[in-house]
């Protein structure tokens, strides 16, 4: 009986969600700020539109072509 | 993810994208099947490229004219490979008059709006760690990746948690839509019978709760915790920083890659205000299914 209830107290240990540390309010702050991307990621420098009529209309009335990034998922979102 | 590091991080590109031409990012998923001004306009384009099959993907980098008249396409995002696209395409161009394309009415279908009244959340998330080390720099990007994705959140449920109240339909959505492993690619999210455990609470402004999530065949889960602040002010949420994190295990079809057994992932969400141009894109979960996202 002993040795049973110390098995399930070893599988609770390493495989209960509960039993793992909880997440603090100061990891909370700490992973908040390090999940924050850089303000200046290069990519972000790129005046995208999202509407590809937008687009169209300013081509027109600039004199420019128009470079499509179109992908399958978002390519500003997604992933 | 890639793209962004590689393709659009290199300055020649940036450059040029800035200076000659006017950059859009599409999900072709949807322009190439709404039946609108915009659906049509794709087409259009696409149709005159090696991808002309509207039943499968479109994907790739196009050139074309406000008329359009199909330049370029392109769809290997090597650096090197996408300059000399566009300058070739700068070589053939030429500017011609075109008029504004009038939008008409937009196919409700693909064409959605964040809820009226409710509130969009950014969704990020980092693998934290369990990757082998690599030399290989595309590798190096997926693991150093920080995602993002887009939260909406109802007008009902942002009155709720106005008050104090967190919505049993906002917990399921973030269960479910949110906590995901997207570094690496588009994630499969989780079927509501996926869910193995879920217990959120709100009180006094502080969100905790834990979250199980599995598939049948068990290849696939994430046991979290959450924490986050929930603030508001003159009947408005001015704040919903939320972070879960704990163990992940598995991958999809498109998120090969991931870290072996169990790993480390953190996923933050905190209010958009509008000043990124992605805070408009509707939230990957709701792809063709809005009303089965925000039920």
């Amino acid at each position: 009986m002993k040795i049973r209830l110390l098995f399930a107290m070893l599988a609770c240990l390493l495989f209960c969600p509960a039993a793992s540390a909880q997440l603090t309010e100061k990891e909370f702050r700490t992973l908040h700020e390090q999940l924050k991307p850089a303000a200046d990621e290069p990519w972000r420098t790129i005046p995208w539109k999202i509407s590809l009529l937008d687009a169209q209309r300013i081509a027109a009335q600039q004199k420019k072509p128009i470079f499509i990034w179109a992908m399958d998922g978002h390519p500003l979102g997604c992933t | 993810m890639l793209d962004r590091a590689s393709t659009f991080a290199d300055p020649e590109i940036i450059k040029l994208l800035q200076t000659r031409f006017v950059p859009v990012a599409i999900d072709q998923a949807y322009q190439r099947r709404q039946q609108d001004a915009e659906g049509e306009f794709y087409r259009k384009i696409a149709g005159q490229g090696p991808r002309n099959n509207f039943k499968g993907t479109t994907q790739g980098l196009y050139v074309a004219t406000a008329a359009g008249k199909f330049l370029a396409f392109n769809n290997n995002r090597g650096p090197e490979r996408v300059m000399r696209v566009l300058k070739k395409a700068l070589a053939d161009f030429r500017p011609t008059d075109a008029a504004a394309i009038e939008r008409g009415k937009p196919d409700a279908r693909y064409s959605p709006s964040p809820p009226e009244g409710g509130l969009v959340v950014r969704v990020r998330a980092k693998v934290l760690g369990g990757y082998e080390d690599t030399a290989d720099p595309w590798k190096r990007i997926f693991q150093t990746a920080i995602s993002r994705d887009n939260l909406w959140i109802s007008k009902s449920e942002h009155e709720a948690l106005v008050r104090g109240e967190l919505p049993k339909s906002l917990q399921v959505r973030i269960a479910r839509f949110h906590l995901v492993d997207n570094t690496r690619g588009e994630p499969p999210m989780w079927k509501e019978s996926e869910i193995r455990g879920l217990d959120m609470s709100l009180k006094d402004g502080k969100l905790r709760g834990t979250v199980q999530l599995k598939t049948a065949s068990g290849k696939r889960g994430f046991d979290a915790q959450l924490f986050g602040v929930v603030e508001s002010k003159a009947g408005k949420v001015t704040r919903f920083d939320l972070v879960a994190k704990g163990q992940f295990w598995g991958s999809g079809r498109y998120t090969g890659g991931a870290p072996k057994g169990k790993f480390p992932l953190a996923v933050s969400f905190t209010l958009a205000d509008g000043s990124d141009t992605a805070d408009k894109i509707p939230p990957q979960g709701s792809r063709g299914w809005v009303r089965g996202y925000v039920r």
